[in-house]
């Protein structure tokens, strides 16, 4: 590897982090309104904006940096108190996450330069959150009583800050002038090293006059310094005088957010408490070991740092910030242990192999049946039983918890429910419901229509909702859980339910089912799904744009799922959608027609039955109901040797039943997917194929498609 | 086939010099009596035809898929592509693994193409290469990049990615099926 | 109103003698002026004897003035910052 390809890497591993991190951030600054701990979920919102703006500093992203910097300096105010959340403040960062986003997209792109355009939408967000930032410095008065000594460290710092960055507290051993060292000598020492820009000199230990001595040292200062020299370097100006003296170096309080910013910046080799305060240069070698000392020579435990601020070599909040990163690095170090990231195409691959294997571990036990060698059956049995283990721990590992995917919508609610002005709150349950990754991957958008319209069309307005006795309040629902080998993901809203009326004159209208017959209400619900079917009279310009629910339809049938529909008028609509965990292995009952095998996903399976003898009609009475069938051979145009007696399997979609009339039943069997690939993109009836234990390639049938196709048939002929 | 028929029509005017084929190796196959060649380089390899699984309601010139080492790859049968009639299978049939470029998603596919038999790998140097006639090859001008002598025999050099152009056949296929709908109703 | 003039070093050396004859001088009168034009040399036990001077000057009610600082001891009042907390008029010598 080269720099460049280095760079990239390390750019790349930028981008998925800030990414992560603008996630957290936005579902931070969603749930800061409702956090019971609202100073955490702040700390996590500042440290995520402070952690992009590091990072892109290190890249050299200036325009980055210096969009990050005035977001992350209003945090931090927020953190300080200084300034309190508001939804309006909220409504104003969060725009900023998104242009955050945008920017590092343009930095995926390979994009390292400023981008004028950018740079002027960013201004604009910024401009908005003008009145959050900081407009004039508040300077307090000097307090001149001199009372309790750490208040006057404060007022003098306070007074000066801006000026110098180092606040000296000495109070020398009263021997010292008896040991020939005058403390004004250390003092005008300081010089050398930079600017005393204050000094305070305090006589409040003077005695009274009989009984001052006047060869002892009574006299304590405070200076403010400016200098370049590091606490070390200062330290050592009075390494002579320390002994039994009182010498507190501490970098001013204007300084503390430069050290805490030093802190956290920190690498992370280590996570001990005294090595981030020594690294960072706010505490001396020497200090650490007399704190260390005296952490040890305390009687009950207590904490280094709680030891280095009463030494007064620190201040706490620098403590904290150490305390904090320290809780970063050990949460790092954790998350470590726990997870390994890879790439998706590795683990894709390892499926992939581990599928393979599958089929040729069923291709040797086959072959092996064929033998009459018992003991390599029963090896083979073992192989195939492991294998199918690690298959399942295989595809364990693409499971993910579909909350990350659900996390999204509070966002789009919050904005939706903004922009149509209702007062929508989303509830999430189930987050934690594992599901493929490539079903997550591809069920964003079809939940995010689902989601739109029903903050749209679904939640009435505030005045309606009054009138019908519901809460004002309208609340979306997102739910998952998992339902033999499913997962089902509803969304749900208290809102009006849908106008079942409507849609069956619609679809009278339209010619989608003859007048005068009443379907179902499932049925009826169902129409909603048709290609260009809207009962809404003016589309707004939320739901009317972008996929319609055919889109979201065909999207879900693609991952194998369905899609139902519940509601109840008045109060509200329910859309349960079923998908499969996993888009690569199928549980499927094998059938043969003519020589080929088809595979039926078997959650699709009802029942097997014999086909009546008298098979002249295409449907069979089946426990008093009338069974429509859909014959294979015909359907596939297959010849070929007919058997003698043909048999049916009974499948079931959307409450609709059906027969397949098939050749033969050759069992159950569970195996992977594999795609036809875009050439065979436009076949109906099919949905994959996949590869049996004698090689043979089987294709897999498309349910759905050919019970509507059989239903649709009956319909019209 | 009438669908097959209209999109040959609709084919816009073909760019003669852009197609003319460059000097380089092929392989060289027959196919109905016709010697066909193809440059190696899309060439993954040759395997004896074997199990086929037909996939319905596809055009005849798409014979099916096989398992190529786990993968499902399609076979197209180029006689029937050219409108020739399908390739009866004997015991020379042949399958060739030809690399192609899905253009509109930006990958590549693997399509396997049967020939009657598989000849040998040849060199065409650039001399030998004539501008593919205008008709007369009885197959579309745009599948020809050239004409080469060899033996006092014409090879037609084939453009494999209009042949076998996934969007096309996809789309044939499309307009097969909406035949059929349009049929069974 | 009483004056005294010091002579010499105001420093840990003589730091002892200076106290006894400071506080001598303080009993003396109810308006005091120290005169320090011939202060040699001053360090931390000069300027605390001057504070203890002071304060005992201002806890008795009586007045204190520091008068003709020499540059030692300007050069000691403006390091430390003393002089306004002594509030002595303080005239700038030209010749050194």
């Amino acid at each position: 590897m080269n720099i460049d390809e280095d760079m990239q890497e390390a750019l790349k591993i930028f981008t998925v982090e800030c990414n992560e991190l603008l996630e957290e951030m936005e579902a931070c600054l969603l749930g800061l309104e409702t956090s019971t701990e609202p100073s955490q979920t702040i700390n996590s919102i500042f440290r995520a904006a402070h952690t992009i703006k590091g990072t892109a500093g290190l890249f050299g992203l200036d325009h980055i940096v210096k969009f990050t910097h005035v977001i992350e300096s209003l945090l931090d105010r927020l953190r300080n108190g200084e300034l309190s959340v508001t939804s309006e403040l909220i409504t104003a960062l969060l725009p900023c996450c998104d242009h955050l986003s945008r920017l590092i997209l343009e930095v995926i792109n390979g994009s390292l330069e400023e981008n004028p355009e950018a740079t002027e939408c960013g201004n604009r967000l910024l401009d908005a959150l003008l009145p959050y930032q900081q407009t004039t410095a508040t300077t307090e008065s000097h307090i001149t009583v001199l009372p309790e000594t750490t208040e006057r460290v404060e007022t003098l710092a306070e007074k000066h800050s801006g000026y110098g960055n180092w606040l000296l507290f000495l109070q020398f051993n009263e021997n010292c002038l008896r040991d020939g060292m005058d403390p004004l000598s250390f003092i005008h020492y300081l010089t050398t090293l930079g600017e005393i820009v204050d000094l305070a000199t305090f006589s409040y230990t003077l005695p009274d006059v009989i009984s001052m001595n006047p060869e002892l040292s009574y006299l304590a200062f405070e200076i403010i310094l400016k200098t370049d020299a590091d606490k070390e370097a200062i330290e050592n100006v009075f390494e002579f005088i320390r002994e039994g003296s009182n010498i507190h170096i501490l970098p001013l309080e204007n300084r503390i957010p430069y050290y805490v910013e030093l802190i956290n910046s920190l690498t992370e080799e280590d996570a001990q408490l005294g090595s981030l305060l020594l690294k960072s240069g706010v505490i001396t070698p020497r200090e650490l070991e007399e704190g260390l000392k005296a952490q040890q020579a305390a009687q009950s435990p207590c904490r280094i740092g709680e030891i280095l601020v009463e030494q007064r070599v620190v201040q706490q909040p620098l403590i904290n910030a150490a305390l904090e990163k320290q809780q970063q690095i050990k949460d790092n170090k954790a998350k470590e242990g726990q997870y390994i990231r890879v790439e998706a195409d590795r683990l894709d691959r390892l499926i992939n192999l581990v599928g393979e294997l599958v089929i040729s571990s069923a291709a040797a036990k086959l072959k092996g049946m064929q033998t009459t060698d018992i003991s390599l059956q029963e090896a083979n049995t073992s192989v195939v039983s492991l294998v199918e283990e690690v298959r399942d721990s295989a595809l364990q590992l693409r499971m993910v918890s579909i909350g990350t995917t659900f996390n999204r919508f509070h966002r789009v609610a919050h904005d939706v429910s903004k922009e149509l002005g209702k007062d929508i709150k989303l509830v999430i349950n189930g987050a934690e419901t594992e599901v493929d990754k490539s079903v997550v991957e591809k069920i964003g958008d079809p939940l995010l229509h689902l989601v739109r319209n029903a903050m749209d069309h679904g939640i009435e307005r505030a005045e309606l909702r009054t009138e019908r006795g519901k809460p004002q309040q309208g609340t979306i629902r997102l739910n998952a859980y998992h339902s033999s080998g499913n997962i089902v993901i509803e969304v749900s809203d208290d809102g009006g339910g849908l106008n079942r009326d409507k849609i069956l004159a619609k679809a009278v209208e339209r010619g989608l089912i003859p007048a005068g017959i009443v379907p179902s209400d499932q049925d009826i619900y169902a129409f909603i799904f048709e290609p260009g079917f809207s009962t809404v009279e003016h589309l707004s310009n939320l739901s009317g744009r972008g996929v319609g629910m055919d889109v979201v339809k065909r999207n879900i049938t693609e991952l194998r799922g369905s899609i139902f529909i519940d509601s109840q008028a008045g109060q509200g609509t329910t859309l349960r959608i079923q998908l499969p965990l996993t888009l690569a292995i199928i549980d499927g009952f094998l059938a043969g027609v003519g020589d080929a095998s088809y595979v039926i996903p078997l959650d699709k399976v009802v029942e097997c039955v014999a086909l009546p003898s008298d098979d002249h009609h295409d449907f069979m009475e089946l426990r008093g109901e009338v069974l429509p069938f859909i014959r294979l051979r015909k359907l596939f145009n297959k010849n070929g040797a007919t058997v003698r007696r043909q048999n049916v399997i009974v499948v079931e979609h959307a409450g609709l039943k059906a027969g397949l009339v098939v050749d033969r039943l050759m069992g159950e069997l569970q195996t992977v997917i594999k795609p036809l690939g875009c050439l065979f993109e436009h076949v109906q009836g099919v949905s994959g194929s996949t590869i049996l234990g004698s090689g043979e390639v089987a294709l897999i049938l498309d349910v759905p498609t050919l019970v509507q196709q059989q239903e649709y048939r009956q319909i019209f002929n | 086939m009438t669908a097959i028929a209209t999109v040959t029509e609709k084919l816009p005017a073909v760019q003669r010099e852009l197609q003319t084929a460059s000097a380089g190796q092929y392989l060289t196959f027959v196919l109905a009596g016709e010697i066909y060649a193809l440059g190696i380089l899309n060439i993954k390899e040759i395997i004896d035809y074997g199990q086929l699984t037909e996939v319905p309601m596809m055009p005849s010139f798409v014979r099916g898929v096989i398992n190529l080492r786990g993968s499902v790859v399609p076979v197209v049968d180029l006689s029937a592509r050219f409108g020739k009639g399908s390739t009866p299978i004997v015991k020379r049939t042949a399958i060739v693994i030809v690399e192609t470029i899905v253009q509109h998603l930006d990958t590549k596919q693997n399509v396997g193409i049967i020939v009657d038999a598989v000849n040998e790998v040849i060199e065409i140097s650039q001399q030998d290469i004539e501008q593919p006639p205008s008709f007369g090859s009885g197959i579309r001008p745009d599948f020809i990049n050239g004409m080469a002598r060899r033996d006092n025999r014409f090879v037609i050099l084939l453009n494999v990615d209009r042949v076998l152009s996934v969007e096309e056949m996809a789309n044939l296929s499309k307009a097969a099926l909406g035949d059929r709908e349009h049929g069974s109703n | 109103m009483q004056t005294l003039a010091l002579d010499g070093e105001l420093t840990i050396y003589t730091a002892i003698e200076q106290k006894t004859a400071l506080l001598d001088f303080l009993t003396s009168d109810n308006e005091l002026e120290l005169n320090l034009a011939n202060v040699s040399e001053m360090d931390t036990a000069g300027l605390q004897l001057l504070i203890l001077v002071k304060r005992e000057a201002s806890q008795n009610s009586k007045i204190l003035r520091f008068v003709m600082h020499s540059k030692a001891v300007l050069d000691v009042l403006e390091l430390t910052r003393m002089t306004s907390a002594f509030g002595d008029q303080i005239v700038l010598s030209a010749k050194e």
